[in-house]
């Protein structure tokens, strides 16, 4: 069962770019759409878009950046680890928790670094590597999605972000220690 | 938010820096000035080419640890490295830091004057009778502000990052831009959003039927779920424009904005493949066995977003922000 669902989502994400060209390029020709000249007209728009996200961009990295490369990450895993073992959540796992909102890549070699260490099966290599999969890099997203709408002031966006990352890991945390545990 | 969240990343980074360059400084981490006695087995003798020795310094890991602390080494040291003499008769030492070396010296290495390499003085050098080895006692290359150094250069390297990510998202940008746009045109945009309607106008009542912000959020969101970020990034950053335009006040955030980032930031993807070729990489028995977790744990995170975003919209607080001045 699990199989079958991986080979057909496996099919349908290699099949779904070529089907969207063809079903939408199609589509406007059945339309009598002039497809290239329309598509040049939007495609036009990319360069802006791209340009303009990176001052914001820029200033969510650098930040992120400082913060990875002073070891703060450290501090802070030392500092919240005896609440979390209260959860059952291993100390290492919380490093992921802390990473993933924040760097992608940081949390990639985070998850990859307790795998070797720990083994892709174990306890903690299984939670980690479903904690990289239940969250998206929040801040990351945020830079970007607001830089192309040239948004400054974010309202309630990081409490929400935030808020669904914590519960995507404590979601995380239960649903592996419950089934490998 | 954003702004204290921004500004306390910097903050807390550049204090921890600091912090950890007075600890490494107090409790001298890398032994600055502190002569280190080493075998060096000998390769190479000075000759009438050549005026320096090369060789391989020999060290246990014990003695290692012994001198830089426990964990600085994890294997016995064999470290290549080569001894020139100056006209004043100074021996200098010369270490090309590489995959095998200790730990220790690849940090150090790191934040050395030239990347990769350290040097060291030798005080004092004993050769053995055969000639094939000798006793060194030399002095490391002072390390200082390996934390504030290694802040700095993230700093710079990250900015340029943003802009090379930014750049590297122009093609696939205009791409996706030019297709949707063919999709408008044909009128395929405003059928996808009529089959998904009872969905969308839950999710955004204040999106109006039709508008092609929820043409491009479907679709980002479908890529999302299919793991094809390529294609997300550009439909999401598109269905943000368009929502702006619907924005009463430019600069500041609507409702449906923070609920579409929500579904982003949860980020429910129905096959996590980065996670599971890592875990296959790693040789593990069932890569896939994090699917299902995976979509329980991102399913929950985007639930949780969305509720939060339609709580929290109505705070005063976040409120404000939103009416429109009628001066």
């Amino acid at each position: 069962m699990a199989e079958f669902f991986r080979g057909l989502i496996n099919t349908l994400a290699v099949a779904a770019i070529p089907l969207v060209f063809v079903v939408f390029l199609g589509w406007g020709i059945l339309k009598k759409v002039k497809v290239y000249e329309v598509f040049v007209e939007g495609a036009k728009e990319g360069f802006t878009t791209a340009v303009r996200i990176i001052p914001y961009l820029v200033a969510m990295l650098v930040a992120i950046g400082i913060f990875r490369a002073s070891g703060a990450l450290d501090l802070l895993t030392k500092f919240l680890a005896p609440v979390t073992a209260l959860i059952g959540m291993p100390s290492e796992t919380l490093a992921m928790a802390l990473m993933r909102p924040l760097s992608g890549s940081g949390s990639l070699g985070v998850m990859t670094e307790l795998m070797k260490v720990h083994g892709p099966d174990s306890l903690i290599g299984i939670m980690a590597s479903t904690m990289y999969g239940s969250s998206e890099t929040t801040f990351y997203v945020l830079a970007v999605y607001f830089g192309a709408a040239g948004i400054k002031n974010t309202r309630h966006a990081v409490p929400v972000g935030v808020i669904a990352d914590v519960a995507g890991m404590l979601a995380a945390v239960w649903v592996v220690n419950l089934l490998f545990r | 938010m954003l702004n204290y969240i921004w500004i306390s990343l910097i903050a807390l980074g550049i204090l921890a820096a600091a912090a950890g360059d007075v600890a490494d400084e107090a409790g001298n981490t890398y032994r600055n000035g502190i002569p280190l006695d080493v075998r060096f087995e000998v390769a190479k003798h000075p000759s009438a080419l050549r005026s320096t020795w090369e060789g391989t310094i020999v060290l246990s890991a014990g003695e290692f640890n012994m001198f830089y602390g426990p964990g600085a080494a994890d294997s016995a040291v064999r470290q290549p490295a080569v001894i020139s003499v100056d006209a004043s008769g100074r021996r200098a030492l010369v270490i090309a830091v590489g995959e095998s070396s200790p730990l220790r010296w690849k940090e150090m290495a790191r934040h050395a004057a030239e990347k990769d390499r350290l040097t060291a003085s030798v005080e004092s050098m004993k050769l053995s009778e055969d000639e094939t080895a000798a006793s060194l006692r030399m002095v490391m290359e002072p390390v200082r502000f390996v934390k504030l150094k290694a802040v700095t250069a993230a700093a710079l390297d990250c900015a340029a990052a943003a802009v090379s990510i930014s750049i590297g998202l122009i093609g696939v940008m205009a791409l996706w831009l030019g297709v949707m746009k063919v999709g408008e045109e044909a009128g395929l945009l405003k059928f996808i959003t009529r089959l998904l309607e009872p969905l969308t106008r839950r999710l955004f009542p204040d999106v109006p039927r039709d508008h092609p912000a929820l043409a491009a959020m479907i679709m980002n969101i479908a890529a999302n779920m299919l793991g094809l970020s390529n294609a997300a990034t550009p439909m999401g950053l598109k269905a943000m424009e368009e929502l702006n335009r619907l924005n009463p006040r430019l600069g500041t955030a609507t409702n449906a904005m923070v609920t579409f980032l929500a579904i982003n930031t949860g980020g429910l993807v129905l096959i996590p493949a980065t996670a599971i070729a890592v875990r296959a990489a790693a040789g593990s028995a069932n890569p896939g066995i994090i699917i299902g977790t995976s979509i329980i744990g991102s399913g929950c995170a985007t639930v949780v977003g969305i509720a939060a975003s339609r709580i929290l919209q109505r705070l005063p607080r976040y409120r404000r922000g939103m009416e429109v001045d009628n001066g």
